[in-house]
């Protein structure tokens, strides 16, 4: 199959599912395609528009106040600016646009919070953190400066409490943490960096976003400011509460579900809002009498060139880059030979890395992740990365870190990896620029085969209690179908319960087949009398989705 | 407080407008913008920002929205004109309108009716598994695996007919 035919194939679903085509301004296309795309646009148009929901009009019209207020806070902050105050102008600017945003509803403070954020470059602020236990006494946790911005670079000093004296920071070049009491500075990749304060604004609202549902509950004061309290239910997992300002619209305190009888309360004593945080923050210095520890294995190189001089390979670039990426930076990994090349869009918020070396030993697939084939190759597709198999131990680390999606493959001898916390289809691209060829994902590919010889009979209500434990941090296990699978063969051989180690070895199980939604896993060894585990994930089908046994083939 | 309070009135009413104008007319101009783009997340920030752009240029708040609608209509048009041109290769032009924008913002129904017909008779002649590959994935907006399932084909075969379908009809288009 083409090129093209798959890419109108894309086209068709992503109108298909109500969202905007890649294609639509963004990807370079031929002639014929857009031809081809104006046809279906044309045919679709017998169908009856989708609608949006009732609310729309509403929504509509506050967006439109929103933006329209906001556009004449613009003029005015150019003003200011020509009046040479531009050091306080984006303060005053803030101030004044968000105090006229959307008033407070059920409905639009997420919005609102989303669009005070949007005009945020970087803030400043204290930060206290509160613990209180079952009998309601408070204790101070931590107090914490905080310096963050848009592009992710962020620098956390604690003031008080456990972390008094400990600075970490991110300058998107490297990462680094000084420990006072152990008199190390600590330097890491700046990406993939798992580290999140706590109530980073972005980072809040982004989680009130995706929630399963917010609702206003009241009213309060904080620090001195006014405020509306938002009860946010996230999707699996217990409600919280943040107490949003209601002159800058962002999230000024949170407080946590109460867990093992204590609960969090995270509040901004103090915040304002600027253009960039104090260049000196973001600098890497060794206080006297510190010694430096690089955790950060990779080193820089200036050019491919010198990659290739120093690892043995000339390694492969991408013949096209995805839209809106350029190079930003290459490195080597000494120890393991690697090569990672770096890309990230212009405002520098979403970066991807690829990382190749020599293959070495049979290609395994992590046990969680999703089959795949590139170029006719295997190939493992991770969303998010939950284990680093292959390349990924060796240019990590990786797993765990939210947001970070990977695919992994072998081609003429040497092994790939696309990491990044770019959308799936970003990372396909880089894939196809690297490997000239397409990745078959599961939809593309043949469902998993076979029929269990003997159904194992399934209680919906029990699995439905189980992925919500698992969704609450619980029994994780269950989202890794060669454990899911070992435990069933296990309690299988000894069905009085498992004493001491497990009958038969997390190794001597591995997954033949994999799509996401059913997977197969093959047992080897002489005692097990089961030779193939079936599994569903019955109640989600992503990656968050407990695995199921459905049905098995005895061993001969 | 004269100004203030003369200020403040002043907001309130535009505030008002802003709430009547959307709610009359947002159908009309989302319709027309889904009609271009044919996906729901496109038309509805397309429409918005057709909305932000037309009434900063507004200055009376208290004319009849249905005035505005073919402004609203053009304006959305040429946001989608801009977009899409933004990143295109070389003679990859878009096809939206080949004429006046403004002309097709007033277009009267009896035009689109007439699209339907003509677009309706380019689908009669195409072969029956051209059409139905078409009706299914695009009509009925079936998945390429159910597609295939429904007509007792692989995927990739679905892939490769629709392309040539599209590629047939496109050709019937052109000739008329």
């Amino acid at each position: 199959m083409d090129d093209k035919e798959r890419r109108l194939s894309e086209y068709i679903d992503r109108l298909n599912s109500g969202k905007k085509p890649e294609q639509h301004g963004e990807k370079e296309s031929t002639p014929e395609l857009e031809r081809l795309y104006d046809t279906v646009r044309r045919v679709r148009s017998l169908r009856e528009p989708d609608l949006p929901d009732r609310d729309y009009p509403d929504r509509l019209a506050g967006a439109v106040k929103n933006r329209l207020a906001r556009k004449g806070r613009i003029r005015h902050k150019k003003r200011v600016r020509l009046a040479g105050m531009a050091g306080i102008a984006a303060v005053l600017v803030l101030a004044l646009m968000l105090s006229s945003m959307l008033p407070l509803g059920k409905v639009d403070i997420v919005y609102a919070m989303e669009e005070a954020f949007r005009e945020v470059k970087a803030y400043h602020g204290i930060l206290e953190i509160v613990s209180t236990n079952a009998e309601g006494n408070e204790s101070l946790h931590s107090k914490l400066e905080v310096w963050a911005d848009k592009e992710g670079r962020y620098y956390i000093k604690g003031l008080e409490g456990w972390q008094k004296g400990i600075i970490t920071a991110n300058n998107g070049q490297k990462k680094w943490q000084v420990l006072t009491g152990r008199k190390e500075v600590n330097v890491f990749p700046a990406f993939p960096d798992a580290y999140r304060f706590i109530l980073e604004l972005g980072n809040e609202i982004d989680q009130a976003k995706n929630a399963l549902s917010t609702k206003v509950v009241g009213e309060d004061t904080v620090a001195g400011r006014k405020t509306d309290v938002l009860e946010v239910t996230p999707k699996g997992g217990e409600a919280y509460r943040i107490w949003v300002d209601k002159e800058t619209k962002l999230p000024l305190q949170k407080q946590t579900a109460v867990q093992n009888a204590l609960q969090s309360t995270v509040t901004y004593t103090d915040i304002y809002f600027t253009d960039a945080i104090p260049g000196e923050l973001l600098v890497l210095e060794v206080p006297d009498g510190y010694s430096e520890i690089d955790k950060n294995a990779e080193q820089l190189v200036n050019s491919i060139e010198e990659a290739a001089a120093a690892v043995g390979f000339i390694p492969e670039v991408p013949g096209e880059l995805p839209e809106g990426f350029c190079p930003d930076k290459a490195a080597i990994v000494p120890d393991t030979g690697l090569v990672k090349l770096y890309y990230a869009t212009q405002d520098n918020e979403t970066k991807v890395v690829v990382v190749q070396g020599k293959a070495d030993g049979e290609f395994k697939r992590a046990s969680t992740a999703v089959f795949a084939e590139v170029n006719g190759g295997p190939a493992e597709v991770q969303s998010p990365v939950q284990k680093e198999q292959g390349i990924l131990s060796g240019g990590g680390p990786y797993a765990g870190m939210a947001g970070i999606s990977s695919i992994r493959w072998r081609q003429d001898g040497y092994e790939y990896a696309v990491i990044g916390d770019a959308r799936m289809e970003v990372l396909i691209g880089f894939v196809e620029g690297l490997a000239g060829g397409t990745l078959e994902t599961p939809s593309d590919a043949e469902k998993p085969s076979g029929v269990p010889q003997v159904k194992v009979s399934v209680d919906m209500e029990a699995e439905q209690n189980e992925q919500k434990s698992v969704d609450a941090g619980h029994t994780p296990w269950r989202l890794d179908p060669v454990f899911v699978a070992q435990v069933f063969v296990s309690l299988e051989m000894s069905p009085g319960g498992i004493v001491g180690d497990y009958p038969v070895a997390y190794g001597e199980l591995e997954v033949v087949e994999n799509d996401g939604a059913e997977a197969v896993v093959e047992v080897d060894g002489d005692k097990t009398p089961i030779r193939k585990v079936y599994l569903q994930r019955l109640i989600r089908q992503d990656s968050t989705g407990i695995w199921t046994v459905v049905g098995y083939d005895p061993a001969e | 407080m004269p100004d203030t309070g003369r200020h403040k009135k002043t907001k309130k009413d535009k505030d008002k407008s802003i709430d009547r104008i959307c709610s009359e007319t947002w159908e009309t101009v989302y319709r027309y913008v889904y009609s271009r783009v044919q996906n729901r997340q496109e038309a509805e920030d397309i429409t918005q920002e057709a909305y932000v752009k037309a009434l900063s240029r507004w200055r009376k708040w208290d004319s009849r929205p249905e005035k505005y609608t073919a402004y609203l209509k053009t304006t959305a048009l040429n946001i989608i004109r801009d977009r899409w041109r933004k990143s295109k290769s070389k003679g990859a032009e878009v096809n939206l309108e080949a004429v006046n924008p403004l002309e097709i913002a007033v277009e009267d129904p009896s035009t689109a009716a007439g699209q339907r017909l003509v677009m309706e008779d380019a689908l009669g002649r195409l072969g029956k598994e051209q059409r139905s590959v078409i009706e299914l994935r695009i009509i009925k907006g079936f998945s390429v695996s159910k597609t295939a399932a429904v007509m007792g084909k692989t995927e990739s075969a679905v892939r490769v007919m629709q392309y040539r379908a599209l590629q047939a009809l496109a050709d019937i288009m052109d000739e008329d």
